[in-house]
C-alpha cells in the first residue's frame, strides 16, 4: 500500500461521499457547497491521474466559476423556492426517488459490468502505449506539451471552443436581459 | 499502482449519482449539479486514459476542452433557469410544461 | 252427368237449381246493403215469389212421375268416387212446394213485422240464407250435401233465434238449441258414415230409391249383410239410433225437445217458419228419406217415442200461460204424431200430416204474432210492465182483431182436426193406421194408438183454452188497467194477405175434394205404401166419429171453463198441474244431471288446466327464463368481461404510453435512460 494508493482512495471516498450527499440533501444550500468538496476532490484525482494542468483547471473554471454561477444563480431564484424546498424535508427514503435509485444502481451495475469486461488494463492500444513508452510518468511535466499541442494538433477545436464561447457569453447575456426592453 | 479500473470505477459511481441527480431532483439547480457531476465522471476517464498518450495528450487537452464547454453550458443553462423562474416563479421542472405561447 | 233417366225436360232442374240459389242470392245482396235498408224486405221476398213458381213448375214435372236424378262427379278420393247431384221425387218436390209456399207468406208478412227493427236487412238475410238451406235440404242427393245443409238448417236457426241477441234469454236460448241440435248431428254424422262403410256410397237414390241397396240388406244372425259385404249388425242398431238422434234433435223429439220451447225468444215470424211449419219437418224429412233403414223392431220404438212425446208435450200445452209456448208444445206434440205414423207404417199420413200441419201451424204463430205485436203495442203506449205474450191478460180480442179471429179458429180447428179442415184428414189418417197396425200386437203396444187418441182430446182442450182466454171473454189487462187506451186493429195488407191464404190452405179443398175421407187426398194417395190397406176397417168410421164428438164436448168444456163460469179453475197446486206446468221438470233434470256435471267437468278441467298444465308450462316458462338469466349473466360477466378486460388493457396500455409524454423533462429523460439501460442489459446478455 503506497501512500498514492492511499491518497487515491482518500480522494476516491471524498469525491463518492460528497457526491451521494449532494445528491441525497434536500436542502439546496448544502448541496452546491458539498459540491464545492466534490470538485475539490476531483481535482485530486486528477492530480493522482498525473494530470496537474486539468486538475488546476479544474479549480479555476468550476470552482471559481462555475460554482460561483450557480450560486448567482440560487440566489436570484428567490426566497420562495428556498422555503419550498427546505419544506420538503421528511423521510430520508421517499418512494418517489425509488425509480430514479433503481435506474441508477442499475446503470452503474450495467457500467461496472463492462468496465470488467472491458479489462481496461490490458486494452490493445494502451499495452502498446506503455511498450512504446509512451506512458506519462510522474517525472514528466505535461504542461508545455499541452500548451504546444493546443496551438499545433488542436488548433481547430481549440479555435471552435473560444467561438462557441463568444456565442455563449452573447446567448447567456441575450437571455438574462429582462423582458420586453429588447 | 493505482490501474485505470479503479479510476473507471469511481467515474462510473459519480456518473450513476449525477444519473440520479439528474431524475429525481426537484430543483433545477439541483439538476444542473447533477449533469456537472456526470461531466466530471467523463474527465476523470479522459484523464484516466490520457495517461497513455504522452505525445499527443489526447485526454488531457479534450478534458480541458469539456471544463470549458461545462462552463459554457452552465452559464447558458443559468441563464434560462433564471428566465424559467421570471416567468414561472418556480424552477421545479415537474411545473415547467407548457411552451411559450 | 249421370242422366239415367233423361226422357225429361232438363230445365227441370235448372228450375229447382234457381229455385234453390234465388234465396241464396238475395240473402248474398242483402249482406251487402245498409243494415235498415227497407229493399232487403222486398228482394227476399221477391227471390221466394220467383222460387216459389219455379218450385211450382217443378212439382207440377215432377208430381207422380218417375224419380228425376242428375248429378256430377264432386271430387275422388281413391277409388271412390263422390257425385254432388238433385234428386227430384214425390217427396223432394213436395217439400220444395211446400217449404216455398210457406215461406212465401211469412216473408209478407216480415216486411211488416219487423219493420221497426234496427237490423232489418241483417234479418232478411238470414231468413234468406235459411230458405236457401232448407230448399237445398230437400233436394240434394247425397249424404254428404244432405249433412252440409242440415248443418247450414240449424245455423240458420241457431242465427234467427238469437236475432235479438241482447236479450239474455235469447242468448241462452240459441246457445240451447245449438247444442241440442249438435247432439243430433253427431248422430247423423256417425250414421252416414256407417252407411259409407256398409255401401260404400252417399247417393240417397242409389241407397234407398233406385237400387235401394238399404231395403235389399238383410240383418241375419248377428250380421248385416248386403252385396257389397257383411258387418256386424250392432253398426245397423247404431246408424239407426244415430238417425234417430239427429231427427229427436231437429224436430224436438222426446229426449231433445226442450230446445224448441226456448227457440221462442226468436222473432215470431221466424218460429212461424222455421220452429213449426219447415225446419222442424226436417227431421221428419229425413226420416221419410231413409224409411228404408229401419226395421220393424225400430220404428216400432220410433212409434213408442212419437207417441209419448205427442202425450207429453201435449200435457205441458194444458198449463202454459205463454202465447208462443203453447203452441212450441202443440208443435212438438204434432211433430210426436208424425214420427208415430213414420212408426208405424202410415208413411204417407205422416208426410201427409207434415204438410198440413205446417199451414195451420205457421198460421196460429202468425196470429199469434199479430196479437203480440199488438199487445206490445198497448204495452208500449201505455208503459206497462207486461208480458206481451202472457195469454193471462188476453180476452176479449175477437172484435178488435176480426180478421185475425177468423183466421185464428180455422187455424185451431184443423189443429184439432174437425171435419172440413185439412187436419181433420191428415190426424184422422194417422189415428186409423195406428189403430190399424196395433192390429193383432201385444196389449202393450196397443197404448200407442189410445195415447194418440187421448192426445188429440188433450189437444182440442188447450187449443180452444187458448183461443178462449185470447179471443173470448172479457179483455183482461183492459179490467187490471181500466185507464189504458186501445188502438189496435189487424194491421196492414203485409198481416192480413198471408193469414188468409194460409188459413184457406188450411181448409180441406187443397188437399182434397171430399171433406171427410182421407184416403181420397190426392197427397195422401202418391204417397201412400204400396201395401194399404183399403177401407175395410171398422176403424175407418168409429174413429173419425169418436174423436170428432169428444173434441167438441171438450172444446165446449174449455169455453165453459174460461168464459162462461170465469170463476173456476183448475188447482193449481195439484202433482199434475205442477207437472204440466214445468215442463215435467225435463228442463230441471237436464240441468242437473247433464249441465251441472258438464259445467263441473268443464271447471274441473279449467282447474286442471290452470293449475296442472299452466303450471307445467310456467315450470318450462320459469326454467327457460333461468336459462336465458344464466345466458345474460354469463354474456355480462364472462363475453363482456372479456371486452372490458381488452379494453381495459388497452386503456390502461394507453394511460401508460401517455404518461411517457407528460411534458415533463425528467420523465423524457428517465425513459431516454431507461431504454438505454434495456439496450445495454440486451447486449451483455446477448
Amino acid at each position: 500500500m503506497t501512500l498514492v494508493r492511499l491518497l487515491f482512495y482518500v480522494m476516491s471516498f471524498i469525491a463518492i461521499a460528497s457526491a451521494l450527499y449532494a445528491a441525497l440533501s434536500k436542502n439546496l444550500v448544502r448541496s452546491i457547497f458539498i459540491f464545492f468538496v466534490t470538485l475539490f476532490a476531483l481535482a485530486g484525482l486528477y492530480v493522482i491521474a498525473l494530470a496537474d494542468f486539468v486538475a488546476v483547471t479544474q479549480v479555476v473554471i468550476y470552482v471559481g466559476g462555475i460554482l460561483v454561477l450557480i450560486l448567482f444563480a440560487f440566489m436570484l431564484s428567490g426566497k420562495e423556492t428556498l422555503n419550498v424546498i427546505q419544506q420538503q424535508k421528511g423521510k430520508f427514503i421517499n418512494m418517489a426517488k425509488v425509480p430514479a435509485v433503481i435506474l441508477a444502481v442499475l446503470f452503474l451495475a450495467v457500467i461496472v459490468n463492462i468496465i470488467l469486461k472491458a479489462d481496461a488494463d490490458n486494452l490493445p492500444w494502451v499495452k502498446q502505449a506503455i511498450a512504446q513508452n509512451n506512458e506519462i510518468t510522474p517525472a514528466n511535466s505535461t504542461i508545455e506539451n499541452i500548451g504546444v499541442n493546443l496551438m499545433t494538433t488542436y488548433l481547430l477545436p481549440f479555435e471552435a471552443i473560444s467561438v462557441l464561447l463568444l456565442m455563449t457569453l452573447v446567448g447567456a447575456a441575450h437571455l438574462s436581459r429582462k423582458e420586453g426592453s429588447a | 499502482m493505482i490501474t485505470l479500473t479503479d479510476f473507471l470505477l469511481v467515474g462510473a459511481l459519480l456518473f450513476c449519482t449525477g444519473i440520479y441527480m439528474i431524475v429525481s431532483k426537484r430543483n433545477s439547480i439541483q439538476v444542473l449539479i447533477g449533469i456537472e457531476l456526470m461531466l466530471n465522471a467523463a474527465i476523470l476517464n479522459l484523464v484516466a486514459f490520457g495517461k497513455y498518450d504522452k505525445l499527443n495528450n489526447g485526454g488531457q487537452v479534450f478534458a480541458l476542452f469539456a471544463i470549458v464547454l461545462a462552463a459554457a453550458t452552465t452559464a447558458v443553462a443559468l441563464a434560462i433557469i433564471l428566465n424559467v423562474y421570471r416567468r414561472y416563479k418556480t424552477i421545479d421542472p415537474d411545473e415547467i410544461k407548457n411552451l411559450r405561447d | 252427368m249421370n242422366n239415367a233417366i233423361s226422357y225429361t225436360d232438363p230445365s227441370i232442374f235448372c228450375y229447382a237449381i234457381l229455385a234453390v240459389a234465388l234465396p241464396l242470392f238475395a240473402a248474398l245482396i242483402n249482406f251487402c246493403l245498409p243494415v235498415k235498408s227497407k229493399a232487403a224486405g222486398w228482394i227476399s221476398t221477391l227471390a221466394i215469389l220467383v222460387g216459389c213458381v219455379l218450385s211450382a213448375m217443378v212439382f207440377a214435372a215432377v208430381w207422380n212421375q218417375q224419380p228425376q236424378h242428375v248429378q256430377t262427379l264432386w271430387f275422388t278420393i281413391g277409388t271412390t268416387k263422390v257425385f254432388a247431384g238433385i234428386l227430384l221425387n214425390n217427396l223432394s218436390v213436395m217439400m220444395l212446394l211446400l217449404v216455398s209456399l210457406i215461406a212465401l207468406p211469412v216473408h209478407i208478412y216480415s216486411t211488416a213485422y219487423m219493420k221497426h227493427d234496427d237490423r232489418y236487412s241483417r234479418y232478411f238475410t238470414y231468413l234468406s240464407f235459411f230458405c236457401f238451406s232448407m230448399l237445398g235440404l230437400v233436394v240434394v242427393d247425397s249424404l254428404v250435401l244432405f249433412y252440409a245443409f242440415w248443418e247450414l238448417v240449424g245455423f240458420s236457426s241457431y242465427l234467427l233465434i238469437g236475432f235479438w241477441f241482447t236479450k239474455d234469454k235469447a242468448v241462452q236460448a240459441n246457445k240451447k238449441a245449438f247444442i241440442m241440435n249438435r247432439i243430433g248431428d253427431i248422430g247423423l254424422l256417425s250414421a252416414i258414415i256407417i252407411i259409407f262403410a256398409k255401401f260404400h256410397t252417399f247417393d240417397i237414390a242409389t241407397l234407398f230409391i233406385n237400387d235401394n241397396l238399404v231395403f235389399k240388406s238383410v240383418i241375419h244372425d248377428g250380421l248385416w249383410i248386403s252385396a257389397s259385404g257383411q258387418i256386424p249388425a250392432v253398426w245397423q242398431y247404431v246408424a239407426c239410433i244415430g238417425v234417430f238422434m239427429a231427427v229427436a234433435a231437429k224436430s224436438a223429439q222426446f229426449p231433445l225437445h226442450t230446445w224448441l220451447p226456448d227457440a221462442m225468444e226468436g222473432p215470431t215470424s221466424v218460429s212461424a217458419l222455421i220452429h213449426a211449419a219447415t225446419m222442424v219437418a226436417a227431421g221428419v224429412f229425413l226420416l221419410g228419406r231413409v224409411y228404408p233403414l229401419f226395421t220393424d223392431s225400430e220404428l216400432t220404438i220410433l212409434g213408442v217415442i212419437g207417441c209419448f212425446t205427442a202425450f207429453m208435450a201435449a200435457t205441458i200445452a194444458l198449463t202454459q200461460n205463454d202465447l208462443k209456448r203453447v203452441l212450441a208444445y202443440s208443435t212438438i206434440s204434432q211433430l210426436g204424431y208424425m214420427i208415430l205414423a213414420m212408426g208405424v207404417g202410415a208413411y204417407g199420413s205422416s208426410l201427409f200430416h207434415l204438410a198440413t200441419h205446417a199451414f195451420f201451424k205457421c198460421l196460429l204463430f202468425l196470429v199469434a204474432g199479430v196479437v203480440i205485436h199488438e199487445m206490445q203495442h198497448i204495452k208500449e203506449e201505455n208503459n206497462l210492465d207486461i208480458d206481451p205474450q202472457n195469454i193471462q191478460y188476453m180476452g176479449g180480442l175477437r172484435k178488435k182483431l176480426p180478421v185475425t179471429f177468423i183466421a185464428a179458429v180455422v187455424g185451431s180447428l184443423a189443429l184439432i182436426g174437425i171435419p172440413l179442415t185439412s187436419g181433420y184428414l191428415s190426424k184422422d189418417g194417422i189415428l186409423i193406421q195406428a189403430f190399424e197396425w196395433s192390429e193383432g200386437r201385444s196389449a202393450w203396444l196397443k197404448l200407442i194408438p189410445a195415447g194418440a187418441l187421448f192426445t188429440s182430446w188433450l189437444t182440442a182442450f188447450y187449443v180452444s183454452r187458448l183461443i178462449v182466454k185470447v179471443f173470448f171473454g172479457e179483455f183482461r189487462l183492459l179490467k187490471k188497467h181500466p185507464e189504458i187506451k186501445l188502438h189496435i186493429s189487424d194491421g196492414g195488407w203485409q198481416y192480413r194477405v198471408p193469414l188468409i191464404l194460409l188459413a184457406i190452405c188450411s181448409l180441406f179443398p187443397l188437399f182434397s175434394l171430399n171433406p171427410f175421407f182421407y184416403e181420397k187426398a190426392w197427397l195422401f194417395e202418391s204417397l201412400k205404401p204400396a201395401e194399404f190397406m183399403a177401407r175395410e176397417n171398422i176403424y175407418h168410421t168409429i174413429i173419425p166419429i169418436g174423436v170428432n164428438i169428444l173434441s167438441v164436448f171438450v172444446m165446449y168444456a174449455a169455453y165453459a171453463i174460461y168464459v162462461k163460469r170465469n170463476t173456476f179453475s183448475f188447482p193449481q197446486t195439484g202433482f199434475l198441474y205442477r207437472l204440466s206446468y214445468n215442463q215435467w221438470y225435463l228442463d230441471k233434470i237436464y240441468r242437473k244431471a247433464i249441465v251441472k256435471p258438464i259445467l263441473g267437468l268443464g271447471k274441473t278441467c279449467f282447474w286442471f288446466d290452470r293449475n296442472v298444465i299452466d303450471g307445467l308450462i310456467h315450470l318450462i316458462e320459469r326454467s327457460s327464463r333461468m336459462v336465458a338469466a344464466l345466458t345474460a349473466w354469463s354474456d355480462k360477466h364472462i363475453v363482456d368481461g372479456f371486452l372490458h378486460l381488452m379494453a381495459a388493457l388497452v386503456q390502461s396500455i394507453g394511460n401508460f404510453a401517455r404518461k411517457f409524454q407528460n411534458g415533463k423533462v425528467q420523465y423524457y429523460l428517465y425513459s431516454m435512460l431507461l431504454i438505454v439501460l434495456i439496450l445495454f442489459v440486451l447486449k451483455i446478455l446477448i
